[in-house]
């Protein structure tokens, strides 16, 4: 009788925990999504503002050229083709503002294309 | 009136001989040198804030491909340049003593700014803080010459 009451209490335990870790899991899987429009020579919105520790998915469009987007000191690098759209998800880890740049040489004002991150705790 | 117009096709036939590319002489170029590096190009102190690693060197590497190969060369050194021995002043080949002699800093006011009135253009907007940077890496660390071929744009 004690071991079988043990068995059936271990049980919902067990139950009890992988439904509150699949509700936490669910709660993280959902990610903030921000659309980004690349075009020559600028992203709109220029600025985002993020919250540390929350996902994000940037959603980047090319409405003209082949575009990219490159923070180096947060490891990003993604390459948007011509008239397309690709998304780019991470979770930053860390305070700051950092500034993305067009990673696609796509002309005279390439090197003034920015996306600027405020991530706040 | 007569006189007018032998003094304008003086003036006009002397303009047009100084505009020759003729190669500057050696007190030329060593007065200029001296000046570009002592005195006309700035920024000496300023450091790189990118390590050399094979990454920011491939990252150099691309950026300089954009359009610097087109005076410069894949590799720097002027490989494949049809109008290399043609201009004046010459190109300089970026692995010479001359170009080496700059800190970072002064590459990097160079790749900004350009160098008037030698023909090579600033980059500043067109490339960013950060390709310019990659760029001086790569300077710093050129592939021997001849070893990375002819620009694609000299090869049809």
């Amino acid at each position: 009788m004690k071991t079988k009451f043990m068995l059936l209490a271990l049980f919902v335990g067990i139950a009890t925990a992988s439904v509150f870790s699949t509700r936490v899991v669910q709660a993280q899987a959902a990610p903030r999504r921000i659309e980004v429009t690349a075009k020559r020579f600028a992203f709109e919105p220029g600025e985002i503002t993020v919250k540390k520790g929350q996902p994000v998915v940037l959603v980047l469009k090319s409405t003209d050229v082949a575009h990219g987007l490159r923070f180096r000191e947060l490891n990003l690098d993604v390459k948007i083709p011509k008239g397309d759209t690709v998304e780019l998800p991470f979770t930053p880890d860390k305070t700051g503002d950092f500034v993305g740049h067009c990673s696609v040489f796509c002309g005279s004002g390439h090197g003034a294309m920015t996306l600027t991150l405020h991530v706040m705790d | 009136m007569r006189l007018l117009i032998v003094l304008v096709t003086a003036i006009a036939s002397v303009g047009l001989a100084g505009c020759k590319a003729d190669p500057p002489g050696k007190l030329e170029t060593k007065t200029v040198t001296f000046a570009k590096h002592h005195i006309f190009i700035r920024n000496k102190n300023q450091k790189n804030p990118l390590l050399y690693s094979s990454e920011t060197w491939a990252d150099g590497k691309q950026a300089f491909s954009h359009y610097c190969v087109a005076c410069h060369g894949i590799d720097g050194q002027n490989t494949g340049v049809p109008f290399v021995d043609h201009i004046s002043p010459p190109i300089p080949s970026l692995a010479s003593d001359d170009v080496q002699r700059y800190t970072d800093g002064q590459l990097k006011w160079i790749l900004d700014n350009g160098i008037r009135p030698s023909g090579m253009p600033g980059s500043k907007g067109t490339l960013s803080d950060d390709e310019l940077w990659s760029i001086v890496v790569f300077l710093r660390h050129l592939p021997p010459a001849g070893s990375q071929g002819v620009p694609e744009i000299y090869t049809h």
